[in-house]
């Protein structure tokens, strides 16, 4: 089991570097944001394998709802496509 | 990409590695997963549910004991700090009342609000959803993981999704307005407040007493609250303090979606008003 938690935090962990390269890199800022909420999701993973619940329970609903939420409130306060 | 960009992007990978080996090959940290408990995580474990201990606090869920009763100042606090930041984004967004005309007439200007009517009624059934887990969170926080700001945040989302979905002005016809939510916020803190004073207020009747006091204690015998109801436990305090933050936090943060969805040629409006004159 002890195993299992280690191989399952390095899959999420990897997949969230990747979702937050991707979020870095997008020029469509709308795409930017969902981007960081699939890397919140992982960490949220990661939250709960590293055995804090009571984490997980905030983090997922801060994290994925109300922050993604004030970005995309922002951009349309401004432009969706960031230029170069 | 540039010689110097590869060059720190090495440098980077490389202290990061030499980081993890030190952590995890050389525990420069100590042993990974720690071999012993520290000592106040033994102490809080030790006297959580052990109703002998003069520290019982009757919850056996030990962050949630933490956080309102053997830290519960530090919570007290930290509802401050939240609390200013409302504030502080309703004096940013705070609209006089010519300003709440001009919403009213764009409000007029839009003949159906909303989405589609596929995302409007999904919306409404992800909407009861959402209250019920908050709820769930929020009322079992003192037995299960959860809590009052856990609740609070997760009650927060749905509202934002009736404002994404069903538009600014359904949320607002259903009766949540700003000022609305102020208050129940409002309210929220001083359910707090209050039930940190009740022992002290209760100490008049005679005894003795301290602020935030859950249980009856050695040292303050005759005041607490309520340890047991229907056969749940409720954690003395804990329960009220979790269903009171989670009002606090969830109303809060509605209050600043509501202001932030205000259409920005409102505001644009407004700025240009105040330029002419």
């Amino acid at each position: 089991m002890y195993i299992l938690h280690l191989v399952m935090l390095a899959i999420s962990l990897t997949l969230a570097m990747i979702f937050a390269y991707l979020a870095i890199i997008s020029k469509d800022l709308l795409m930017a944001v969902v981007f960081s909420a699939a890397q919140s999701v992982f960490y949220a993973l990661v939250f709960y394998l590293l055995l804090a619940p009571d984490i997980v329970l905030a983090f997922i609903a801060v994290s994925v709802g109300i922050y993604s939420a004030l970005l995309i409130f922002v951009i349309r306060k401004t432009e969706r496509y960031e230029k170069v | 990409m540039k010689r110097s960009e590869y060059i720190i992007g090495i440098g980077i990978a490389i202290v990061i590695a030499l980081i993890a080996y030190f952590i995890t090959q050389a525990w420069a940290l100590g042993p990974i997963p720690p071999r012993d408990l520290r000592g106040i995580a033994s102490f809080y474990l030790y006297s959580m549910m052990n109703e002998k201990s003069p520290f019982y606090v009757s919850s056996p869920e030990a962050v949630t004991s933490i956080l309102w009763d053997y830290r519960g100042l530090d919570t007290l606090y930290e509802t401050a700090v939240f609390f200013l930041a409302i504030i502080g984004a309703v004096t940013v967004f705070r609209l006089l009342r010519e300003h709440e005309k001009k919403v009213e007439e764009h409000r007029k200007e839009i003949k159906e609000p909303g989405m589609t009517l596929i995302v409007r009624l999904i919306t409404k059934l992800t909407f009861t959803i959402i209250m019920v887990v908050a709820a769930s969170i929020a009322l079992h926080g003192q037995i299960t993981p959860g809590g009052g700001f856990q609740g609070g945040a997760a009650l927060a989302v749905a509202p934002l999704l009736a404002i994404a979905g069903l538009s600014r002005y359904f949320v607002e016809d259903v009766g949540l307005k700003e000022k609305t939510a102020l208050a129940l916020r409002t309210l929220g803190l001083t359910i707090i407040g209050l039930i940190a004073l009740i022992p002290l207020i209760l100490m008049s009747l005679g005894g003795l007493a301290y602020f935030m006091q859950n249980l009856p204690k050695p040292w303050a015998k005759y005041i607490g609250f309520p340890e047991w109801l229907l056969g749940v436990p409720l954690g003395g305090s804990l329960f009220f303090y979790n269903i009171a933050e989670c009002l606090a936090v969830g109303a809060g943060f509605t209050v600043v979606f509501l202001l932030l969805s205000i259409p920005e040629d409102i505001f644009k409006k407004i700025i240009e008003g105040e330029k002419g004159e």
